[in-house]
């Protein structure tokens, strides 16, 4: 028995010992996304792209010598979990810098813990005007603010005839925020805003809100939520003969994936993105781009998340190339390097400005914006 | 006026698969007197169980709902048989609480075979809807309604006509008597258990295609699949039938003139108004036991 | 000999912040101090009147929302020209009102739900918690619904010029939680042992006969209920101040779940029980989280093991440990060993 116990315990310590030994070789980065619950399609996709990140950045050898390990935290779509994600990854695991939350209002509720613990965190996709202007100086944002998808998609609505648009946004800081962009600029422009409506983002059932806005006669309607809304959305509308033609914002509403599975329903639907796979050429760097591609297909990861997926690795790039820049792995050295850094990214070069009140900043990148049109089952650029 | 007709056409055929949903559970809550909380999670079953044979296994569509329902059974005699035989003659307590642990199981395994992301699962009908004037109807929703109704009157001849069904109603009535004039009460809840879950697998497999599926999909089931059981009267068939019918108009109509928002909330206010004015249900056709 | 085991305990945990300098155990003892308060006040309906209220989670709930409302000030319209304004009151007044705001829903609750019995009691604390739930998602203009309320202000104790201790870092809040599950301890157990709980006790092991001797079942059940909910809303407010966010998710029956499960496994109905209980399923997350092991399998280890305990131990942990012990004290006069002795008791 005792030979037994000594064995075990042995093991045990030498177990802890290889684990803290282990820990020191790395630069860990935390990741915060929702993997279950109402995003989970998206966060996955965002996920996948950051693990495509870290592995060609550690197959040419890392950072600073060093590999980087991503930790990655499922915040399971829901704000509280958000936060204790913050929590865990900060004080236990004792990442210098995160990148998360993915939906807007995930990442406003882990603002308060960067402030707390002054750790960095890079924001991937979130779109609400709130989070660069809060007067937080451990945000970075990559991602286009509401109010810039808002202004590159103004010109469109000349083109396109708009007299009188709907709404129908997620009940979320990035619903409401978008809806309110967008019905701002269409103001500017004279455009009639008919139904503004919302629903739950875990809700299924939309014919209440699709009634009303049938009923309003407008000739476009404004979508703006996750890739699952959307594709019951588009089928939906269909079913109810919503004559309006449906635009979707965020970025995050992947054609390819309303394709596969709205069908037929996803004809004549316009999207505003902010990656086009279909056709590389038209990015900044397209041979990124198409190096992104490859090895996502290599992987076997479903094409639809292209259009989510290279948040991920462009979020991850500049997170490294920050750490590169302070020459250490620790929270205030990576902040403060972050905002000089230029990287080549998937979605255009990533530089930052400065937005929010004065001394408290907040940083905020300029991307490009792309609208497509589901054609035939086919994307079609616009 | 265009609204309301659709309103309540919509509500005619989401009240067939509540109804589904109900009729299960009204025979398990009654004839077993178990407060099933795993109910919810056989519906969720039914439809991962459309997902696998179609969009994994590629099975044509009209046979994987069978299939899905046939698998549902199987499950439901399965949980009876290895969960509910031990606890017979425990008190409900217990028997709720191990339906709680049974939901909790099934419905992370789900999630660990399936993941938390939604899926969808592709029909062989048209997505353009069936338009009779005012009103547009989709073909998926008008083919769950007419597989419901018939799943509905099937039950009720099963329950009303044949030996088994009375064999089921008589252990309702009074199980002792039962005993004695030579019913195996084991068997009947067995059967009884495996329909009901049947039920519900087939409500799950009929709406997954027309919504999305994911892991907690069982949970507001679970709870409306209540509302519509005490509505009716424990027990009831045409009880739990007309309540599914009933839940699914007030949903509607909420949802449509009221709050979209506080849809859900419909069922919940429909039962704590029953219970405190009507205990017994419209339907009942045996005392309430408390 | 049971007061000094009682002494050392206490003293033991008040030392734990000074030695444990893990501050991210510190936190999931924190988080499971709480729990095992609101698994006390569940122990108090569910283990002593053995009414199963599914929907305690409201009482938790209303409890963190009010204390959070109050604390940060809202402005709401009842009706489209009547703008009901509160300004921002200061913690140790707002964590008060949630308490005394979820003990009054105890009471409405109480006085609605016992009309009805066993398994419609159930199904109506159920519905309960469902629709409050929807009223915090869809009540947006107060209380945000899914974009949560932010930024919950810690609780600050102070005299001016005196001293202040603010409850922001987790040493304090340990602490305060500890203070508070003392509190309702002692609360529950004079309540327990008092007339009141022998009523109680009297109700739940045989109702038609306690009323016949004129037991006021209904004033019982509610008093009860009141301080079970009054306890339940006070962990609450422990949980928003700590965690500083609260979304509608708080309601989830899930939750509910959790309190079950550490009631029952730990033992209904004894109040140890939901002490052990709640350890166990809180400590329980964070084991098998370090080994690696995802969220969806420990919930499935969590079903099959309160499944298995319903089985083999239906009065959960503690009364089956107290068994054994007795059981081993049982036989001392003889020199047997302990297997012996338990065998032979049994």
């Amino acid at each position: 028995m005792n030979l037994v116990w000594k064995t075990v315990a042995a093991a045990f310590a030498a177990s802890l010992m290889a684990g803290t030994a282990g820990a020191q070789d790395t630069i860990k980065i935390g990741v915060t996304q929702p993997l279950t619950g109402a995003f989970a399609a998206s966060g996955n996709y965002v996920a996948q792209g950051a693990k495509l990140a870290e592995e060609e950045i550690n197959k040419q050898g890392g950072v600073l010598g060093k590999k980087i390990q991503l930790v990655i935290e499922d915040n399971k779509s829901n704000p509280t979990e958000a936060v204790a994600t913050a929590e865990k990854l900060i004080s236990k695991d004792k990442v210098p810098v995160l990148m998360g939350a993915w939906s807007s209002t995930l990442t406003l509720a882990v603002m308060p813990k960067l402030m707390e613990y002054q750790v960095p965190m890079l924001v991937e996709t979130s779109s609400s005007g709130k989070i660069t202007t809060s007067g937080n100086p451990y945000i970075f944002r990559i991602s286009p603010t509401s109010e810039m998808e808002a202004k590159a998609f103004a010109p469109m609505v000349k083109k396109f005839n708009i007299k009188k648009a709907d709404f129908l946004a997620t009940n979320n800081d990035f619903g409401l925020g978008a809806s309110q962009e967008f019905q701002k600029m269409l103001k500017e422009q004279g455009v009639q805003i008919g139904a503004a409506e919302t629903m739950d983002p875990k809700a299924t059932d939309f014919s209440a809100q699709l009634a009303k806005i049938k009923a309003s006669g407008a000739d476009t309607l404004f979508v703006t939520t996750a890739v699952e809304q959307a594709t019951l959305i588009l089928r939906q509308a269909k079913e109810q003969q919503v004559k309006a033609r449906i635009i979707t914002t965020g970025g995050s509403v992947s054609p390819d994936q309303l394709i596969a599975q709205a069908g037929a329903a996803a004809d004549g639907s316009y999207h505003l993105v902010f990656f086009t796979p279909w056709f590389p050429e038209a990015v900044k760097n397209p041979d990124i781009a198409v190096k992104f591609v490859g090895l996502w297909n290599a992987k076997g990861h479903n094409v639809g998340g292209l259009t989510e997926g290279f948040r991920g690795w462009d979020g991850l790039h500049t997170i490294v190339a920050a750490i590169a820049a302070a020459g250490k792995a620790e929270p205030e050295a990576i902040r403060a390097a972050m905002w000089n850094v230029k990287v080549k990214g998937i979605n255009g070069d990533i530089a930052f400005i400065k937005q929010g009140p004065a001394g408290r900043e907040s940083a905020q990148n300029v991307p490009s914006v792309y609208l497509v049109k589901i054609d035939g089952g086919k994307v079609v650029r616009q | 006026m265009d609204p309301l007709l659709q309103h309540l056409l919509n509500a005619l055929i989401l009240g067939g698969t509540y109804a589904l949903l109900g009729i299960g559970l009204t025979l398990i809550f009654g004839i077993m007197r178990v407060v099933n909380f795993a109910h919810g999670e056989l519906y969720a079953f039914g439809a991962y169980m459309m997902y696998l044979w179609v969009m994994v296994l590629g099975a044509n569509f009209y046979l994987a709902l069978p299939l899905a329902v046939a698998m549902g059974v199987a499950l439901g005699a399965l949980v009876e048989l290895v969960l509910l035989r031990r606890l017979q003659g425990a008190d409900i307590d217990t028997t709720m609480l191990v339906m709680i642990g049974a939901w909790i199981a099934l419905q992370n395994m789900e999630q660990l075979v399936w993941s938390g992301v939604a899926k969808s699962i592709n029909t062989p009908f048209p997505s353009a809807p069936l338009v009779l004037g005012a009103v547009s109807v989709s073909w998926n929703r008008l083919f769950v309604f007419v597989v419901a109704l018939a799943l509905i009157a099937a039950t009720y001849a099963l329950i009303n006509r044949t030996k088994i069904g009375k064999a089921m109603r008589a252990t309702f009535q009074d199980r002792e008597t039962a005993a004695l004039m030579g019913v195996e009460i084991g068997r009947i809840h067995t059967f009884t258990f495996a329909l009901g879950s049947g039920l519900a697998a087939a409500a799950g497999a009929l709406l997954g295609p027309v919504f999305v599926v994911y892991p907690t999909m069982g949970d507001l089931a679970s709870l409306k699949a209540f509302a519509i059981v005490i509505l009716g009267g424990l027990g009831s068939i045409p009880g739990a039938t007309v309540g599914g019918f009933i839940l699914a108009f007030m949903e509607e109509l909420g949802a449509g003139y009221i709050s979209s928002g506080y849809r859900d909330a419909m069922g919940f206010l429909l039962i704590i108004a029953i219970l405190l004015l009507k205990p017994t249900g419209l339907f009942a056709q045996k005392e309430r036991i408390g | 000999m049971k007061r000094a085991v009682t002494i050392a305990w206490l003293l033991f945990l008040v030392s734990v912040p000074v030695w444990l300098t893990n501050l991210y155990v510190l936190h999931v003892l924190v988080m499971t101090g709480i729990f095992i308060i609101a698994a006390m006040s569940l122990n108090l309906l569910l283990g002593y009147t053995g009414q199963l209220s599914l929907g305690h989670v409201a009482f938790f709930g209303i409890g963190a929302y009010t204390s959070s409302l109050v604390s940060l000030g809202f402005s709401v319209h009842l009706l489209p020209n009547w703008e009901v304004t509160l300004d921002p009151k200061p913690v140790w007044l707002a964590m008060p009102c949630g308490t005394v705001v979820a003990g009054l829903c105890g009471w409405v609750i109480g006085r609605i739900s016992f009309k009805v019995r066993g398994a419609y009691f159930v199904i109506v604390t159920v519905s309960f918690a469902e629709v409050i739930r929807l009223v915090a998602l869809n009540w947006v203009e107060l209380t945000q619904g899914p974009m949560a309320l932010n930024n919950i202000p810690y609780l600050r104790l102070g005299a001016p010029g005196l001293f202040e201790i603010s409850f922001l870092r987790k040493p304090a809040n340990y602490y305060l939680v500890l203070a508070v599950a003392v509190v309702s301890y002692i609360l529950i157990r004079r309540l327990v042992t008092s007339r009141a709980g022998r009523a109680m006790i009297a109700l739940r092991e045989n109702e038609p006969l306690a009323v016949s001797i004129g037991v006021d079942v209904t004033r019982y059940l509610v008093l009860t209920t009141i301080v079970s909910a009054a306890i339940a809303g006070a962990a609450g407010t422990l949980y928003a101040h700590y965690v500083r966010i609260v979304d509608p998710d708080v309601f989830l029956f899930i939750y509910t779940v959790t309190m079950v499960i550490m009631v029952v496994t730990g033992g209904k109905g004894t109040l140890a029980g939901p002490v052990v209980g709640g350890c166990i399923f809180g400590l329980l997350p964070e084991t098998l989280r370090s080994l690696e092991i995802g969220p969806e399998v420990q919930w499935v280890i969590y079903g099959v093991l309160m499944v298995l305990l319903l089985y083999f131990l239906p009065q959960g942990i503690v009364p089956a440990l107290r068994g054994w012990w007795q059981a081993r004290r049982g036989a001392p006069a003889r020199a047997a060993p302990p297997q012996a002795s338990v065998e032979a008791a049994q």
